[in-house]
């Protein structure tokens, strides 16, 4: 499952701080409207590093399909950051 | 009413033993644990650890720090697939880097099906390091699966 959602979290001593959403589904548009150039660009570096470029891709892929579930967070005096990808 | 129950149950209605006795093998029944499938229970599924947990709780000049990170199994899994995108002739020139570190590890040697081994087994995974108090720096490292 590809990651849809990534929440980024930045609260501070004084209880400031905000909260934002990223749509990381949109990103996909960009993504397939360039996938011809990205595809050639990656079969370059593939082929030059003798690297097989289907695996690359398969690697990749598998890669990004298990982000979702992924989350940092850091917190300090000053400070509380959280970083999550559902 | 499982197998156990019933023939202790058939036997005092036959007779073959006291009521006290009965009641005693039902007690002993209960405290003993079931190590046997019985009438087709299923066993417990086996449960496998689906995120790496890294804690760190730091306290430096009374500031104390904490992080958390956890990752999916999945991308564990997955990193380890690098290690198959790696060109051969880097593979050498890595394990010198590993082993100048002092960091006994062959990259070609990495492989996901001694992962899926290692995984299975994490479950009761867990270390805890209590780094010993210098000064005003402490620090305690936490890495568990759940």
């Amino acid at each position: 499952m590809t990651p849809n959602l990534a929440l980024i979290g930045i609260q501070t001593s004084a209880k400031r701080g905000f909260r934002l959403w990223f749509p990381l589904f949109l990103l996909w548009i960009p993504v397939l409207l360039l996938a011809p150039l990205l595809f050639l660009a990656l079969l370059i570096v593939c082929l030059g590093k003798r690297v097989n470029p289907w695996r690359a891709i398969a690697v990749c892929w598998a890669i990004v399909c298990s982000l979702p579930g992924t989350g940092i967070q850091v917190q300090t005096p000053k400070a509380l950051i959280q970083v999550r990808v559902l | 009413m499982n197998e156990n129950r019933r023939q202790i149950l058939e036997m005092l209605a036959t007779e073959k033993i006291t009521a006290e006795e009965a009641e005693r093998l039902l007690v002993a029944l209960e405290d003993a644990p079931s190590t046997a499938n019985e009438g087709g229970e299923a066993e417990k599924p086996k449960h496998c650890a689906k995120y790496l947990r890294v804690l760190v709780e730091a306290n430096k000049n009374g500031s104390p720090a904490t992080v958390n990170v956890r990752v999916p199994m999945q991308l564990l899994r997955a990193g380890v697939r690098l290690a198959s995108l790696i060109p051969r002739q880097a593979h050498e020139k890595l394990d010198e880097a590993f082993s100048k570190h002092g960091v006994p590890l062959t990259v070609s040697q990495i492989k996901p099906e001694n992962l899926e081994e290692l995984i299975e087994h994490l479950d009761d995974f867990s270390v805890d390091i209590d780094a010993a108090p210098e000064g005003d720096q402490q620090a305690k490292v936490r890495v568990f699966c759940e």
